[in-house]
């Protein structure tokens, strides 16, 4: 516990500094910018890396500093922890390329690229956090830094997005604030993984702990966008491409979803948790979450909502599969955290990409559009197949353990609603592909807004390519050592051999 | 490696010749040649693999059924490969064409090679979401809506065939295909799990009564497409049926009464209603739910109990052989008479009818001994009624070939063009037709448990030209043959449509679609009823602006905080603050 290890801080570091010397760099010193961006995105990785490999060798990292007799400030590595640092880091990389590209030209350039390093760092800070305060600090640093990011365009439009944002995951930081002080009070300081704390307290105060687990929920299911927390989320869609989708598809709502993991496995343990009925209400929330989301996204012809919509309802799987005890939906949660990452940065991209390319916004401009942009909307393709659930992509992975999870629990009518929402996904996602791929465009010459030889500028192109093979492959090669399944499982069969 | 081969290799076929130039003649052969691993794992026992890294650990390997399947479904592939070549050569859409056609083939060999649940699920997906693309082929308003009532179907078979699969991988605590059905016949909820795989795979196998999807889909492909879909990619549902069916495990008499029944209903009705159509296709596709109403029959009475699965699967696995090379003939077939003429057309003739024969069981064809293998497993079941299912099982005869004899005058009506022609894609048509259901008397198929079960000492040949036998299967013909002749030729008995089918194809999905359009009426008033509701209801935020757009507010705060940047203030919270803090830190 007491070995002290700076690989943590340096994670930290290598997107943290270079986000604040963009900040002192002038508006068109671009080269420099983009050079420290891609820096600090390649270190992060190779760091990460560097850190996973120890880690399996069985090495520990930690970082802590003493703000007072107890109250610390501590990074600590686990395996969970570096799961949601390698997606954050991975994605941060690739969506750096996709924002150089997307942004070229654009204005306040600087302020976009500072603060969303910054983001990245809170986002890896929760995913290296320690203990509970740390993570709330991380939290709190996240809300803030992504506000900008979502006012970027400046548009009234975007500072009211911006202002309902803000109102959203203030409140919720309130009430964990109000959750996290509590826990501190009358469980002194947990650090993640000691759950015999709780289990000693639950027989003494039940009560105040069953108040504080679901302050703590509520305030984290803001960002996870539990109905009917989830308001903020498609409203934040007036943001840039980028922002949607590393923030919106991962590290914001993830850092909600990741909060719940950490709360239900690592601060309050999965038997107490279960033991004390934590677990229907959230089962409840999430499945209606799942179907509501879903309902609402059939109706939204906005592109970037309807994917909105989308990620509401795919994020309360990860709460789903929390809610239902069983090593499988644990490993079918915690794989989806990753897997709904991909896939849901893919179609993001996508969007993204023809309405740079094309200025389509809505789905029913979407004829034809197949044609022209064969490999975006291949990825894009790849991608709705993986949230409706088929294989050999990601999602049907996640959806697998979900399901073989809510049988082996005897939680029948959770397949149920699996059932329901694959249903939903595919009757509002296939028809998007159906005008892509089988629909004449409207128009025969449309001119094009990016040029390139490629069907739309290569740095807009690649990341998508990347996200979609990486989608499919994160389902085909899904037994393979190193996979993401194979990680979460581990994860999962050590949560229940402890 | 073979086993990899046989899935990579179509699905680079349907890469590659996606890009090939128009007015070539390579994709067929192409994709000819990516049929060979399948065909040759179809005829030579090569022992299974595992896949370590794919899925969730895959297995690959083959029984006496699928092989069978297996060699079926290569045969038809390569054929309609070859045949799609040359057919499609001046096609528009040749190249999306082809790339569906690669896809969904790989997804069809890789369900039949899978051995675990995982893979079979993912080529059976994949199978089902590519063919969507050869249904939608030619983009007319008829082939969209019929493309889309097949994907609405095909996932409705995907979301039952899910669920039946996580609870046969619960109760069997294996991923492998093989364990299910002792699993099932264990399990106390195995009727129910059987239940639900039989309507999963029902949609595809087009089972009453989730078959009305079939008669539109089948026909709107091109002719190679709806061969291989008619042919080989609706006997997947059949393949998935037995891998959960216990077949010689359980005694399950409402499920084997329940299948029979059906299957019957499927034999007789759809061929009866067939009779009303006036598109050789549809015709074809009816026939095609009549006949694989006969497998059902089949598989019903295993669920009776008595007869081993040993002997059962590989006899249903060769009915599917001869059904499916003779109904991929006829298929192809449809696209000849407006492009064949002359001599040739003799051989044309010659083909559809042997083709026509086969499916109907007539004398000196495969149809006659796979026919002969049902009749003995329905003389041998316990199965009460098993008489009068004998008796329904000759007059099924009967309309089968009433209904493709229509099928022949409908394609005879097609004005053949002058001249001693033949399109290049007759060769492959030809090269189907040898290699038709007579192969499943060889050695090469046909087990020789099943042989000795089924002739005793005397061998194949003495019952193939045993006459008794071929007379039994030659009167029904006979009859139908004589009833659709007399018809046509009496101006009183000549009711048959000519323009337009009596009926309209689908049946069912017409007061399917009624109902589902009142239903989707009276949703949607609901929705904007609800979504109207919601935008008069204030989101949680609209209340924080009230508060804080609200003048009293900002006035108390702008009050509070010319109040706050006096200089006492701040220093005497300054001075709070770092006592607290020194308290704290103390």
């Amino acid at each position: 516990m007491e070995t002290t290890s700076l690989l943590p801080l340096l994670i930290l570091i290598s997107s943290l500094v270079p986000g604040l010397l963009i900040l002192l760099l002038r508006e068109e010193q671009v080269a420099l910018r983009t050079f420290l961006n891609l820096f600090g995105a390649v270190a992060k990785v190779g760091l990460i890396a560097w850190v996973f490999a120890g880690y399996l060798r069985g090495e520990e990292y930690n970082f802590i500093f003493r703000l007072a007799p107890d109250l610390t400030f501590a990074l600590r590595v686990d395996q969970l922890g570096l799961f949601f640092a390698s997606l954050s880091s991975v994605l941060w990389l690739v969506t750096t390329l996709y924002a150089i590209g997307y942004l070229e030209g654009g204005q306040h350039r600087r302020r976009f690229f500072a603060f969303f390093s910054l983001c990245v760092t809170a986002s890896t800070g929760i995913a290296l956090s320690g203990n509970v305060i740390t993570f709330f600090v991380f939290y709190e640093f996240l809300t803030l830094s992504t506000y900008p990011l979502v006012v970027h365009r400046g548009t009234d439009k975007a500072v009211e997005a911006g202002r309902t944002y803000l109102w959203y995951t203030i409140g919720g930081g309130t009430v964990l604030f109000l959750g996290v002080v509590g826990l501190f009070v009358v469980a002194g300081p947990i650090y993640f993984g000691q759950t015999e704390i709780i289990e000693s307290l639950i027989s003494v105060s039940p009560t105040q702990l069953t108040i504080l687990f679901f302050l703590i929920l509520a305030g984290l299911g803001v960002k996870a966008a539990i109905f009917p927390l989830h308001g903020w989320l498609p409203i934040s869609m007036v943001a840039p491409a980028p922002v949607s989708a590393l923030l919106h598809a991962v590290a914001v709502v993830k850092a909600g979803a990741f909060g719940i993991v950490r709360l239900v496995y690592d601060v309050f343990g999965i038997g107490i948790a279960e033991q004390m009925n934590f677990l229907t209400p959230l089962a409840v929330f999430a499945a209606f979450t799942i179907l509501y989301g879903s309902v609402r996204a059939l109706f939204q012809d906005d592109f970037k909502k309807r994917l909105a919509f989308s990620t509401v309802s795919q994020l309360s799987y990860i709460g789903l599969g929390i809610a239902i005890p069983g090593v499988l939906s644990s490993t079918g949660a915690i794989v989806h955290l990753v897997h709904q990452g991909i896939m849901k940065i893919t179609m993001f991209f996508a969007a993204g990409n023809i309405a740079e390319t094309y200025g389509y916004y809505k789905i029913s401009q979407l004829n034809g559009i197949g044609r022209r942009m064969p490999l975006t909307m291949g990825a894009f393709t790849i991608a709705v197949f993986g949230m409706i659930g088929l294989p050999p992509v990601a999602g049907f992975i996640s959806k697998w353990y979900l399901g073989l999870g809510a049988v082996e629990a005897g939680s029948y009518w959770v397949v149920l609603v699996l059932l329901a929402s694959s249903a939903l996904n595919a009757a509002y996602f296939l028809p998007i592909v159906y005008r892509a791929w089988f629909c004449e465009p409207e128009h025969e010459a449309v001119p094009r807004l990016r040029s390139g030889r490629l069907e739309t500028q290569a740095l807009l192109l690649i990341p998508v390519v990347v996200t979609g093979i990486l989608s499919l492959a994160a389902g085909v090669f899904a037994a393979v050592a190193g996979s993401p399944l194979s990680i979460a499982r581990e994860i999962a069969e050590k949560l229940y051999l402890l | 490696m073979i086993w990899f081969l046989t899935i990579v290799l179509p699905l680079l076929a349907a890469i590659l010749s996606a890009f090939l130039p128009a007015g070539r003649r390579g994709p067929g052969l192409i994709f000819a040649g990516a049929t060979l691993p399948a065909l040759w794992l179809g005829l030579v026992e090569v022992p299974g693999v595992t896949a370590q890294w794919f899925l969730l650990e895959s297995h690959f390997s083959l029984d006496t059924p699928r092989r069978i399947f297996l060699l079926l479904t290569g045969i038809l592939w390569a054929t309609a490969g070859l045949f799609a070549g040359s057919y499609l050569k001046d096609d528009a859409r040749r190249g999306e064409f082809s790339f569906y056609f690669g896809a969904a083939m790989a997804g069809n060999f890789g369900l039949l090679i899978s051995a675990e649940v995982a893979s079979f699920y993912t080529f059976f997906a994949l199978m089902t979401f590519a063919s969507y693309g050869l249904v939608i082929h030619s983009r007319t308003p008829s082939a969209r809506r019929a493309a889309r009532i097949y994907l609405v179907m095909a996932i409705i078979g995907e979301l039952f065939l899910i669920t039946a699969l996580y609870l046969a991988v619960q109760s069997a605590g294996s991923m492998l295909l093989a364990d299910i059905p002792a699993a099932l016949a264990e399990a106390p909820n195995g009727p129910f799990i059987f239940l639900l795989g039989l309507i999963g795979f029902g949609v595809k196998v087009g089972a009453i009564p989730l078959y009305f999807w079939l008669p539109l889909a089948h026909p709107a492909a091109p002719a190679p497409a709806s061969a291989v879909l008619s042919g080989a990619m609706i006997k997947a549902g059949l393949v998935g049926w037995m891998h959960f069916a216990p077949v010689g495990l359980v005694e399950w008499p409402s499920l084997s009464l329940l299948m029979v029944s059906l299957g019957f209903t499927a034999a007789l009705g759809a061929a009866i209603y067939g009779l009303t159509q006036v598109d050789p296709k549809t015709n074809l596709a009816y026939s095609s739910i009549s006949q694989m109403g006969v497998m059902t029959v089949l598989l019903g009475i295993g669920l009776y109990g008595g007869i081993p699965a040993g002997l059962l699967l590989p006899a249903i696995a060769l009915y599917a052989f001869n059904h499916g090379t003779a109904k991929a003939l006829l298929f192809m077939g449809t696209a000849l008479p407006a492009r064949v003429g002359g001599s040739w057309r003799i051989l044309m003739w010659v083909g559809l009818g042997l083709g026509v024969l086969a499916i109907a069981g007539g004398p000196l064809t495969g149809g006659l001994w796979t026919k002969y293998l049902l009749k003995t497993f329905l003389g041998e079941t316990s199965l009460p009624g098993a008489q009068t299912f004998l008796l329904l099982l000759t007059f099924s005869a009967i309309t089968t070939t009433l209904l493709l004899s229509r099928f022949l005058h409908l394609l005879h009506r097609i004005q053949a063009p002058s001249g001693n022609m033949a399109p290049a894609f007759l060769l492959p048509w030809i090269l189907l037709l040898l290699a038709g259901g007579w192969w499943t008397m060889t050695p090469a198929l046909l087990p020789t448990e099943l042989l000795n079960h089924i002739t005793g000492e005397k061998g194949i040949m003495a019952f193939f030209l045993n006459l008794l036998t071929n007379w039994a299967a030659l009167w029904p013909i006979t009859i139908g043959v004589l009833v659709m002749a007399f018809s046509l030729k009496f101006a009183t008995l000549n009711w048959w449509p000519t323009k337009n089918p009596l009926l309209p194809p689908g049946d069912f999905i017409h007061i399917i679609l009624l109902a589902g359009d009142l239903f989707a009426k009276l949703f949607r008033n609901g929705i904007s009823l609800l979504e109207s509701g919601m935008q008069s209801l204030q989101g949680p935020e609209k209340i924080f602006y009230r508060i804080s757009d609200n003048k009293r507010t900002s006035q108390i705060s702008a009050s509070a905080e010319t109040l706050l940047r006096r200089w006492e203030f701040v220093g005497i919270g300054f001075f709070i603050f770092f006592l607290t803090m020194f308290l704290l830190l103390r």
